[in-house]
């Protein structure tokens, strides 16, 4: 068992350099990459609206049940822009706004396979899908269990 | 001969009578393409895996280098190379395609010049008549190792750097007085861990340079020599940030060199619009630029003394999920064109 | 010679473009005007009855003029047929927040006004734009009452689907 870390302060000459560093740092351009972020994020949305829509219009789905095949719908876009290398460029671009949507969460989950594809199926692409994903499913599963826990004390007690 | 504290002067300076550099399609489109003998279409070269296309770089390179000296396999004593891929397999495995006697050495993208003082050392005295040294990295295979999938749409911030696919090789030997035509190694400096708390993976540059400025401090101070003596001091893989920090250090320290006989390989090899962030790393930035371009510009009569600093960042992917910090090496090798 | 990149995104979208338009001809065949305006205007239809009668038309008309006092609704399509009633409604934008509870107010006046009849109430997009189509139909005098009934048990069933 690891001790528990002690906090590793910084020597005088390594807080100096820090600063000194940050100085020749290019930094990251944060309102570019914000506003950038919620347009393609917003776009994604729009098309994924559409798609919606139209599994809606021509097909026998309600705004209930059309939630379904627009996931597999973007997910399928989702593979196929990765799959041609693709979607790689959009994130360096978009950031935040081609990583938050599903199609992001897919982009992780596919790339990762593809790439361990020289492994062998069982341990390579199997045991290397959710590499990045896996924490992704395992805190929104958490947290979604305890937030009904809370919900459902609160409305305990409200209700009585 | 030790000199100094930490460096190594060379009585019969060895000579690099070949060299042989291998490059993927990025380094292709960018601005040296005729530094490379070997250039590829893609990062599969018609490999299994991008870790095989890796082993194929070197074989190809240490070929290039052995033919154009007119040599075998056979001839050479040792190979002394590396690479940035777990436990070096890439290297090792094509060591096993040459059956030369390797040495397989590690000091990320400062192996390089790691390579040659060692060759350098042990050609000097007489361990051996020619070795083969080297060091090669393969874009997918680093990223796939140390960071992220390589079709993952993370964003890459201004201070990241594009890992070169590559191999740079070269043959050392003995030398007579009389060979002018090549380039000849006169003294080394092996480097210190440093480590000046920068933790970010995606700022390795702004780590390396202040183990460059040590090196290249502890250089000037074993060897008697003035910063003015050399016409290019280049380094390995510092980048945008790593190479201005670097120059402010060296100015700081009264160090006033000139930034045209300042130069990083890592902002010579690419153009301004291909997509490398801050500049090209890995172990086949230095290797690639100073074997392919350096030393033809040196018989060229363009330099006639350079000062090689490769540098490394000593992490892991382990090392940086356990919220360390980096440490970084640099090494020193000076290489002159006899008049 | 390097190949561009370009070449493989537009050959994506002429993919995709070129499926949507094949998926459009799996269309079912009642789009005329009526429907293709149902998601974007207000309709305003008048209410319908199935079998027609005088009795039925002014209890669907009550129930029109009930469900639009309601501020927040904005469109309402009222079917009556044998034994059930489906009134589909839409709700002002910015009022989507307060959905269930609008349902379940509307549910209990409408039961509380209309004891004797069965409601489906939705606010669903589908199940307005299906009875506007089958709004359309049932003026289209040719079709028997059976197939209409069909049509709207069909209806209050994919109203009730949950996944």
């Amino acid at each position: 068992m690891g001790k528990s870390k002690k906090k590793k302060s910084k020597t005088p000459e390594q807080q100096q350099y820090a600063q000194f560093e940050q100085k020749h740092e290019i930094k990251r351009p944060v309102v570019r990459n914000c506003v950038v972020a919620f347009l393609v994020g917003g776009t994604i949305c729009v098309i994924g609206q559409a798609i919606s829509y139209f599994y809606i219009y021509f097909f026998n789905f309600t705004e209930q049940t059309a939630g379904n095949p627009t996931v597999a719908t973007l997910i399928f876009l989702s593979m196929l822009l990765t799959g041609f290398g693709v979607y790689d460029r959009i994130g360096q671009f978009a950031g935040a706004g081609s990583a938050v949507p599903v199609t992001g969460f897919g982009n992780a989950v596919i790339s990762a396979s593809i790439e361990h594809r020289t492994e062998g199926f069982v341990l390579g692409v199997g045991g290397n899908m959710f590499k990045l994903a896996g924490s992704v499913i395992l805190f929104g599963v958490f947290s979604a269990f305890v937030v009904a826990l809370i919900k459902t004390l609160i409305m305990k007690w409200v209700g009585v | 001969m030790l000199i100094g504290k930490q460096s190594w002067i060379f009585q019969s300076k060895p000579a690099i009578i070949a060299t042989g550099v291998s490059g993927g399609p990025f380094e292709r489109e960018g601005l040296l393409p005729e530094a490379f003998d070997i250039l590829h279409d893609d990062l599969w070269m018609e490999e299994p895996s991008y870790e095989q296309a890796h082993r194929l770089l070197i074989e190809e390179a240490v070929e290039v280098a052995l033919k154009k000296a007119n040599l075998t396999n056979d001839d050479i004593q040792f190979i002394i190379a590396g690479d940035l891929i777990n436990q070096i397999t890439p290297t090792s495995f094509a060591a096993r395609t040459l059956g030369i006697p390797y040495f397989g050495i590690f000091g990320a993208c400062s192996t390089s010049m790691e390579g040659l003082a060692l060759s350098a050392f042990i050609v000097n005295n007489k361990g051996a008549n020619y070795i083969v040294t080297g060091a090669a990295s393969h874009n997918a295979a680093a990223e796939r190792q140390f960071r992220y999938p390589t079709e993952y749409g993370g964003q890459k911030p201004p201070t990241a750097q594009w890992t070169v696919t590559g191999a740079g090789f070269a043959i050392v030997s003995h030398s007579t007085p009389n060979q002018t035509e090549f380039p000849k190694i006169t003294c080394a400096t092996i480097g210190k861990v440093v480590d000046l708390g920068i933790s970010d993976p995606f700022n390795m540059g702004g780590a390396m340079a202040p183990a460059a400025v040590d090196t290249i401090k502890t250089h000037l101070k074993d060897t008697g020599r003035k910063i003015t003596d050399y016409d290019l001091i280049v380094t390995g893989d510092l980048g945008k940030i790593g190479y201005s920090v670097a120059l402010d250090l060296l100015h700081g320290d009264g160090l006033n060199i000139p930034e045209e006989k300042f130069k990083d390989c890592g902002l010579l090899l690419y153009r301004d619009d291909q997509p490398v962030q801050a500049g090209a790393s890995g172990a086949a930035s230095s290797a690639t630029v100073i074997y392919g371009h350096l030393l033809k510009q040196m018989k060229a009569g363009v330099y006639k003394k350079i000062l090689c600093v490769a540098t490394g960042a000593l992490l892991s992917p382990l090392t940086v999920q356990q919220k360390e910090t980096i440490p970084c090496i640099a090494h020193a090798v000076s290489i002159e064109m006899d008049s | 010679m390097v190949k561009k990149q370009i070449h493989p995104i537009i050959r994506l979208f002429l993919l995709l473009i070129s499926i949507f338009v094949i998926f459009s001809g799996c269309s079912t065949d009642d789009n005329n005007a009526n429907s293709t305006k149902a998601l974007i205007q207000t309709n305003n239809p008048p209410p319908s009855t199935i079998n027609g009668n005088e009795k039925d038309q002014k209890l669907v008309m009550d129930v029109k003029k009930k469900v639009m006092s309601k501020k927040e609704v904005y469109d309402v399509s009222v079917i009556k047929g044998e034994q059930d009633i489906l009134v589909a409604y839409k709700v002002r934008h910015l009022k989507r927040f307060r959905m269930k509870k609008i349902e379940a107010d509307l549910q209990k006046e409408l039961e509380k006004e209309f004891p004797d009849e069965k409601f489906t109430i939705s606010s669903d997009y589908k199940i307005f734009l299906e009875s506007i189509r089958l709004q359309d139909k049932i003026n289209n005098k040719q079709i028997p009452k059976e197939d209409l009934e069909k049509r709207l048990s069909e209806i209050i069933k994919l109203s009730n689907e949950k996944t």
